[in-house]
Formats: structure tokens, sequence, C-alpha cells
């Protein structure tokens, strides 16, 4: 990888043609276990931009005093560190929030994507700019995960983020609430995202 | 000094750990009181919901309790007492298993200990979305009156809206919380009735 991408190129990556979710298929765990309404998936891919953007900022700064041989244990030192002052902090001042996420705070640590962006781009590259590259790994993984939620919670349930917009009649869709509807839309999104990019000859 | 050796390795190894674990126990340390605070006001505030007393506003909670809830122990077993409406109204804090780990609310009963008169969740760490829902209102307002036959009430209805057959729908997608649920409110609601008898 060039040692300085620019901006645009990055945002276009981690947007689209290098998306961590449908090209890379990382963060899957989550992307099934938390998808089935709006608030909490929202809710916790803030968390996950967050995590991502500063522990890029922080392995790019100190990377050129990180031996190589510990280089991974210190990255996920430096993951779990934020995780665990994202937990603090909800806990004292959003501690409704910090009820309703329950056990996924903590599980933010085991998120592929952010272990992934430190080691493939903040190792080999300047602070800021790795700032940005964990920034938008985190939205494109956003971005996905809510529309993935959006068709869960709209079927499942008949809400969205918590608001009933189906009319009375809706027989809400079971599965829809389960697991094993997150990866039939998973598997739809790329299938779609794919058809587009093929299209367009765009695909790698 | 080499960067690759090993001496290096391990004092940085160190140094980086000691730096990250001794801001975060600072955070923790510093954010203590706001949690504890957070974690009592949320407990109080359950208690009064569950026997259905009304507060004004979130700050008026620590002196209503205060002056309306009566703390009481039979044999190591505590609960609450407190006159709702002129009638008097039992409240039990309840822990126990669930599907992944301690479930924690408020069981109110009414004088009799017939009828469920609150319930309130007040710390789960069951699957959002799925287990998780049971601290959600539609789930927690199903058991407001609902009758207690035989001393036992039942987590497994499909659509149940009797308030006269002690069954409360189950959460779909999650019946191995409703079932260990159904078994924590049992154990207390026994020994709420052992206590008072």
């Amino acid at each position: 990888m060039k040692s300085q991408a620019s901006t645009v190129t990055i945002l276009k990556e981690n947007f689209w043609t290098n998306n961590p979710i449908f090209i890379q298929i990382l963060g899957i765990c989550s992307t099934l276990a938390v998808t089935n309404n709006l608030v909490n998936t929202g809710i916790m891919t803030v968390g996950v931009v967050f995590v991502t953007s500063f522990t890029n900022l922080t392995v790019s700064l100190i990377k050129s005093f990180i031996p190589r041989k510990v280089r991974m244990i210190v990255q996920t030192l430096i993951i779990a560190f934020y995780v665990i002052i994202v937990d603090l902090v909800l806990r004292a001042y959003l501690p409704e929030i910090s009820k309703a996420l329950g056990p996924y705070v903590g599980l933010i640590i085991t998120n592929c994507i952010i272990m992934g962006r430190a080691e493939a781009f903040a190792q080999s590259n300047p602070p800021l700019i790795s700032f940005w590259d964990g920034l938008t790994s985190g939205l494109g993984y956003m971005y996905v995960l809510l529309a993935i939620a959006f068709f869960r919670e709209l079927l499942g349930f008949g809400t969205l983020f918590g608001y009933q917009v189906m009319p009375d009649g809706f027989v809400p869709w079971t599965i829809m609430i389960m697991a094993p509807s997150a990866f039939f839309l998973l598997g739809l999104f790329i299938w779609t995202a794919k058809a587009v990019m093929l299209r367009k000859g765009g695909a790698r | 000094m080499n960067r690759r050796g090993l001496t290096y390795t391990v004092i940085f190894t160190f140094l980086a750990a000691f730096v990250f674990v001794a801001v975060l126990a600072l955070t923790a340390e510093g954010t203590r009181p706001r949690v504890e605070l957070n974690q009592r006001l949320l407990e109080t505030r359950a208690i009064l919901e569950a026997l259905g007393i009304e507060y004004p506003a979130p700050d008026q909670i620590p002196g209503i309790y205060e002056e309306r809830v009566r703390e009481r122990t039979e044999e190591d077993f505590t609960f609450y007492e407190a006159a709702v409406d002129g009638n008097t109204r039992w409240a039990v804090r309840f822990s126990g298993a669930g599907l992944w780990g301690t479930i924690t609310g408020v069981l109110a009963l009414n004088e009799e200990l017939s009828r469920i008169v609150g319930f309130e969740i007040v710390d789960h760490n069951e699957t959002p979305g799925l287990g998780g829902r049971i601290s959600e209102d539609w789930f927690s307002e199903q058991f407001d009156g609902e009758r207690i036959p035989d001393g036992t009430i039942g987590i497994r209805g499909d659509g149940d809206t009797d308030p006269e057959n002690g069954v409360v729908d189950a959460v779909t997608g999650a019946t191995r919380t409703s079932q260990a649920l159904e078994g924590i409110l049992n154990r207390y609601i026994r020994s709420l009735q052992g206590a008072l008898q």
C-alpha cells in the first residue's frame, strides 16, 4: 500500500470498493447479532467508529516504538483501552444506553475490523490519515449494519427506531428477529453490491 | 537500544501495559461515584415503579423512597412495604441466573399476595434484541394485575391477555430467558409468602 493515500481514495475504498463488511467480510459476528433493531445497532456502531478512529490514531503515533514481535498484543491492548473507556463513559453519563447495550460494548474488542485497520493501515501510515481511515472504515461498517437493521426491525417488529410504522394487521416475520435472517440479508446485500460493481466495471 | 532485542521488547510491553492500565484505573476511579449513584438510583426507581408510587421528577426519587417505602427483613430475607392508595403492597428485589448472566429486578405484589402489581428489570446480561427484551415496557406491563393462582406464575403465553390465568407472554426467540425468569419469580413469590406467614 502507498504510504500516502489520498483522503478521497480512502473514503471511496472504505465505503464501497473495499468495504469492511461486504468486500472484506469482517465484523460479521456483530452484523448477525445486534442488527435486529436500529437503536442498538446505531449506538454500537457509533462505539465502533470511535474505537476504530482512535485506535488507528494511537497505533500510528507510537508505531515506530512498537517492537514487531509484540505489535499485535499492543494493538489489542490499545483497542481494549478505548473500548473500556467507551464502556465507562456510557455507564457514568448515559446509564440508559449502557443498559440497553448490555454486553455488546465489551464485544467491540473482538470486532476484526478494528484490528484489521490497525494492522493493515495504521501500522504503515502517518497519524492523521490513519485516523481518517479508521473513521471511514467505521462509517462504512455503520451504514451497512444500519441498512440491514432497517429491514430486520421493519419486518421483524413492524417498527423503525421503536416506532410502529406497519399497519395494525401486520404479522411480524419472527425469522427476522433471529440471527439467521441477518445471513440472508447480508447475502442479498453482498449480491446487490457486487452486481452494481460489476455493472460499473469497478469490481476487483 | 536495539529495538528487536528481548530487553527492549519486555520493557516496552511493560511500559505500554502500565500506562494504558493506569489511565483506565484513573478513569474508573473518577467515574465510580457517578456509576454507583446511577446504580442506586436505578434500583430505588425500580422499587418505586414496581410498587406503583408516582414521583414528579427523577431527582425526588431518593426523598420519596425514604418517606414511603419501609424495608423489612425476616430471617435474612429482605423485602419492602409501602402503602399505596390505602392498601399495603409488598415488593421484593429478585436476582437469579438467566441464560447468560444474572437477572435482577423488582417484583411487587398486593396485600394478600394474590396478584402482581408491578414488575421491573434492573439489570441483565441477556442477548440484546432477544432475551434483552425482558426490560422493555410491553414485557413488564403485562405483569400488572396478573393473578397468581396456586402461588406460581408462568411465562409461556403466546398472545395471552387474560389477567386471571397467571400466564404472561414469553419473549419470542428467547425461550430459555423466559423460562429462567419464570423460575426466579416463582422462587421469590414463595419466599415472600413464607416470610409473611
